[in-house]
């Protein structure tokens, strides 16, 4: 779609797309963020993208200090951060040079250089600017002027974002008295008026440059937001944080990871007006146990984590599926291991989750693919983990975590106990109520403080009663029972949401993240005729007894997935759909390169297949 | 904590029958019997209601405890009883929280958490039953072993001098760090009552024999090579089975000295250190939620309108 526009100076678009690069620690981000505001409060649809170093302030002037943000802007619902950009702004020519190596701008992109550290290396300057060139870009060389200049100086050098905003604000139409009154509500209390005005000043100097001198803009009409309804702006790890309240949880337990952290913290301000206690802990394994701790009195408790954190917490996952005992895990994915790439987004730990832990565990896992998700996701892990006293994971990323959308305001629910979740959240995932009788391994299961039903609970194999018991056909039955649980879910599930036909050529099959992306290139496909369907799961663990009967009546099924693949190594939801259906599921996109799937690639994968081209 | 019943008038007094549930399933002469033991009478003596009672372990010939008392009880894994304790601490402060954990799952595997429970000073009572040995997985050198005593996976002895409990409570900030043993039965229900009295991390170390893997470990013969500590705020002296110990007058308010007990050659038994006035971190918690104003959940997302 953004691909398709006339050059001429002002580009009436319905999207498109941009971003700002600056070293780390310069507030790109927080420009990025005052801009995405105005937008929506102008009734505009945005989509952002953080760019992140792992580190907290890198050398700057390095390709390591790379820091940014994309936005995509339109005025249609944005599901996805979009294929390419129209406009890169870069503060100086190394980061720009780091950034076109990962070649996501459009053929006509215009690169917007500052100047400004030309001196600094002459060579270098121009080497980019040849580079820009030879890519076939137009390159606009600016320099800041002068009496902004002089505010910068006398803030030791910060400020430039400011000046950026101003540019990139003028470009995109965004009004100036509503950019300002974000500026204000950003910066909040924390500056003084004296302060406060000059970052206005640095604002009004780069959107009064920009006026003069680029001579071109993109208009996305305004006051899209058509169907009258109230509109929320909040990003995925915010939007599990509000669920996580809704849903009537009132602990939440983990321990600092990117990018799982910010759960926490969004909580720690505000949770206990809502009667939640935030606990940071020594380690990821007393997160989880002091999570399984609070469940086991009664009380509903969550633990966030991510992929290093996940596989610290097996033990506990396994234990809590065996001793009956509620629990709820957010494993918001990042790349690698360790330190890995935590601002760098991946799937890739399906299999850690589903299968990991020790000797036969039973499990759910939830994804989410928008922030709709994240929002009602903690309601419907509630709901499973205490109807069938088991783990249930919600699987988010970090594409997702730090994305911000706009949206109607959803509707909150205020749950109390389990059986207050609406029929509303059970269709949103897919899914119809489990019966209302499910069978535990042990047939008392009071909380305590509960008179004469005194209990306890352990790893050990137990008999009804709860006694110890390591008879062969008592772990059998145990087993049998756990594993019924989950068999429960998997006959609850309904048949997943096809986009596109019933059958066809080839159907597309993604989880979480993936579902912008596949939507829109799905529509396109189809829009030139293609045989092709798509489809996300929003359950992931179990799958649906049906999936293999859906899958027969495409003549392939791919998957579409950021993790590591390649032609002897299966990425693991190429490999779970296989092992599931024995159906000869291939990857058709599965990369580590921690850069979200785009509906382009989708596109032209899909193109490739069916012209005869072999997959990958 | 619950509202103990009132020991004057029971309607339905505790009694140690109450507490039975299997018949436990450690070797004879096992010290594990004789802290059950105590640990039933001390409850029946301070009539904590069953229901209200919770007993937390991690793995081990002590992680069976709750197995073997009618309570409410988690059988956790290796090492980390003391956060799922802590997990009910802050969301249940109602319930009586009893941690049990050997030498190995306290201070090996469990050692941060240990660390960390006594820093945040919540409130629970903690049980090492340290018999000096890995017993159930057979007969390995653990972290108390003493040196030069052979094990399966040392053969030639123990090479590391041992780990000594009562200096590493004190070294973190213990509010309250005790040692009593298990063949000095009122002795160490004394000491529970004081852990159970002092509101915050209450650290019992029991000496437990282990006849199995170690018959030599304790002299329970002689008692020359023990002392006990006592003082008015502290715990009485038990000589029944200790004749031979001598009795030794502590202030469990001087930390120093304290440290000098626990830092001996000889075993002294007994309050080493108490500080009820150490803040605790559930505590903490539980006033900020009480003084937050409360918010209706129907606003949440008010916050986040454009």
């Amino acid at each position: 779609m953004q691909d398709i526009y006339i050059e001429m100076s002002v580009q009436r678009a319905p999207v498109s797309r941009f971003e700002l690069l600056m070293d780390a620690g310069s507030g790109a981000q927080k420009a990025g963020d005052i801009l995405i505001r105005a937008f929506a409060k102008t009734g505009r649809y945005v989509f952002i993208e953080p760019m992140i170093p792992a580190e907290i302030n890198p050398p700057a002037r390095t390709r390591a200090a790379l820091s940014g943000v994309i936005i995509r802007v339109a005025d249609f619902d944005l599901m996805n951060i979009g294929n390419n950009t129209d406009i890169i702004l870069a503060a100086h020519e190394v980061v720009l040079d780091r950034r076109l190596d990962d070649e996501e701008h459009n053929p006509n992109c215009r690169v917007l250089l500052d100047m400004g550290d030309k001196k600094l290396n002459e060579e270098a300057y121009e080497s980019v600017c040849k580079r820009v060139s030879q890519l076939g870009l137009s390159i606009y060389p600016f320099e800041v002027v002068e009496e902004a200049t002089a505010i910068i100086k006398s803030f030791g050098g910060r400020g430039k974002n400011m000046y950026y905003l101003g540019m990139l604000s003028c470009i995109y139409g965004a009004p100036e008295d509503v950019v300002i009154q974000e500026i204000k509500l950003s910066f909040g209390k924390k500056l003084d008026e004296t302060l406060m005005s000059k970052n206005v000043s640095l604002f009004h100097a780069g959107f009064h440059y920009a006026k003069e001198n680029i001579h071109f803009s993109y208009e996305i009409a305004g006051d899209s937001h058509k169907n009258g309804k109230e509109k929320i702006f909040i990003d995925g790890n915010s939007a599990v944080s509000m669920g996580i309240i809704d849903a009537g949880i009132k602990l939440i337990s983990g321990y600092p990871i990117t990018p799982a952290s910010s759960i926490l913290h969004t909580l720690a301000s505000v949770f206990s007006s809502y009667g939640g206690i935030v606990h940071q802990a020594e380690d990821e394994i007393a997160a989880i146990g002091t999570a399984i701790g609070s469940y086991f009195g009664g009380v509903p408790a969550l633990t966030c984590t991510s992929g290093p954190g996940l596989s610290l917490k097996q033990e506990f996952i396994g234990y809590a599926s065996a001793a009956e005992i509620p629990l709820i895990i957010v494993d918001v994915q990042r790349g690698g291991p360790s330190t890995g790439m935590p601002t760098k987004t991946e799937q890739s730990d399906l299999l850690a989750a589903l299968y990991g832990s020790h000797g036969d565990n039973t499990k759910i896992l939830i994804s989410v693919g928008d922030i709709t998700d994240c929002f009602y996701a903690p309601h419907l892990a509630r709901y499973l983990a205490e109807k069938l006293r088991l783990p249930v994971f919600i699987m988010s990323d970090f594409q997702i975590a730090n994305s911000y959308k706009v949206l109607d305001k959803l509707s909150v629910f205020q749950m109390e106990t389990i059986e207050d979740i609406p029929d509303f959240i059970f269709q949103h995932f897919g899914l119809s109520r489990l019966p209302d009788h499910i069978e535990m391994v042990r047939t008392e299961q009071a909380d305590p403080g509960t008179p004469g039903k005194m209990r306890r609970v352990t790893g050990l194999n137990t008999d009804e009663s709860g006694s110890v018991n390591y008879f062969s056909m008592a772990s059998q039955r145990s087993h049998a029972i756990r594993n019924e649980k989950v068999h429960h879910v998997r006959r609850a599930l309904g048949k997943p949401k096809l986009m596109g036909r019933e059958e066809g050529d080839l159907l597309v099959v993604g989880w979480g993240s993936a579902r912008g992306a596949i939507e829109e290139a799905m529509r396109f496909c189809q829009q030139e005729g293609l045989a092709v369907s798509g489809m996300c799961l929003k359950i992931v663990y179990p799958l649906p007894l049906m999936l293999k009967e859906i899958f027969s009546r495409f003549k392939k099924v791919v998957t579409v997935e950021l993790a590591y693949g390649d032609e002897y190594k299966i990425p693991p939801l190429a490999m779970f759909l296989r092992s599931q259906t024995l159906v000869d599921v291939e990857a058709m996109i599965s990369g580590a390169t921690g850069r979200p799937i785009t509906p382009r690639m989708i596109r032209t994968k899909v193109q490739e297949l069916l012209s005869g081209c072999a997959v990958r | 904590m619950a509202v103990l019943s009132d020991k004057s008038l029971p309607e339905n007094p505790l009694t140690l029958k109450d507490l039975n549930t299997e018949n436990p399933r450690w070797c004879p002469g096992c010290g594990d019997f004789g802290v059950l033991m105590g640990f039933k009478r001390f409850l029946v003596d301070e009539q904590l209601p069953a229901h209200m009672t919770v007993n937390v372990s991690g793995i081990g010939c002590s992680g069976r405890v709750p197995f073997y008392v009618n309570t409410y009880g988690v059988h956790a894994i290796h090492g980390r009883p003391i956060p799922v304790a802590l997990g009910l601490a802050l969301s249940r402060p109602d319930l009586n929280l009893f941690v049990h954990s050997g030498d190995g799952d306290a201070l090996s595997i469990g050692g941060n958490h240990l660390i960390h429970g006594i820093n945040k000073n919540f409130n629970c009572n903690l049980i090492i039953y340290d018999n000096e040995i890995y017993a159930l997985t057979k007969n390995q050198s653990s972290p108390t072993t003493r040196k030069g005593h052979p094990t399966m996976t040392q053969p030639k002895g123990t090479f590391l001098d041992p780990v000594v409990p009562i200096m590493f409570a004190l070294g973190l900030g213990a509010s309250f760090a005790a040692s009593t043993a298990d063949w000095l039965p009122d002795h160490l229900v004394n000491t529970l009552k004081a852990a159970y009295a002092h509101k915050g991390f209450s650290l019992v170390h029991v000496y437990q024999r282990c006849p199995h893997f170690d018959s030599q470990n304790f002299d329970t013969k002689s008692s020359a090579w023990l002392s006990f500590l006592t003082h008015e705020k502290g715990i009485p002296p038990d000589k029944r089975f200790a004749d031979k110990a001598e009795i030794i007058v502590h202030d469990p308010g001087n930390k120093e000295q304290a440290f000098k007990y626990a830092d001996s050659k000889h075993t002294y038994l007994g309050l080493f250190y108490c500080d009820p006035d150490k803040p605790r971190y559930d505590e903490m918690l539980q006033k900020r939620l009480a003084e937050t104003p409360p918010r209706p959940r129907s606003g949440i997302l008010d916050g986040y309108k454009i």
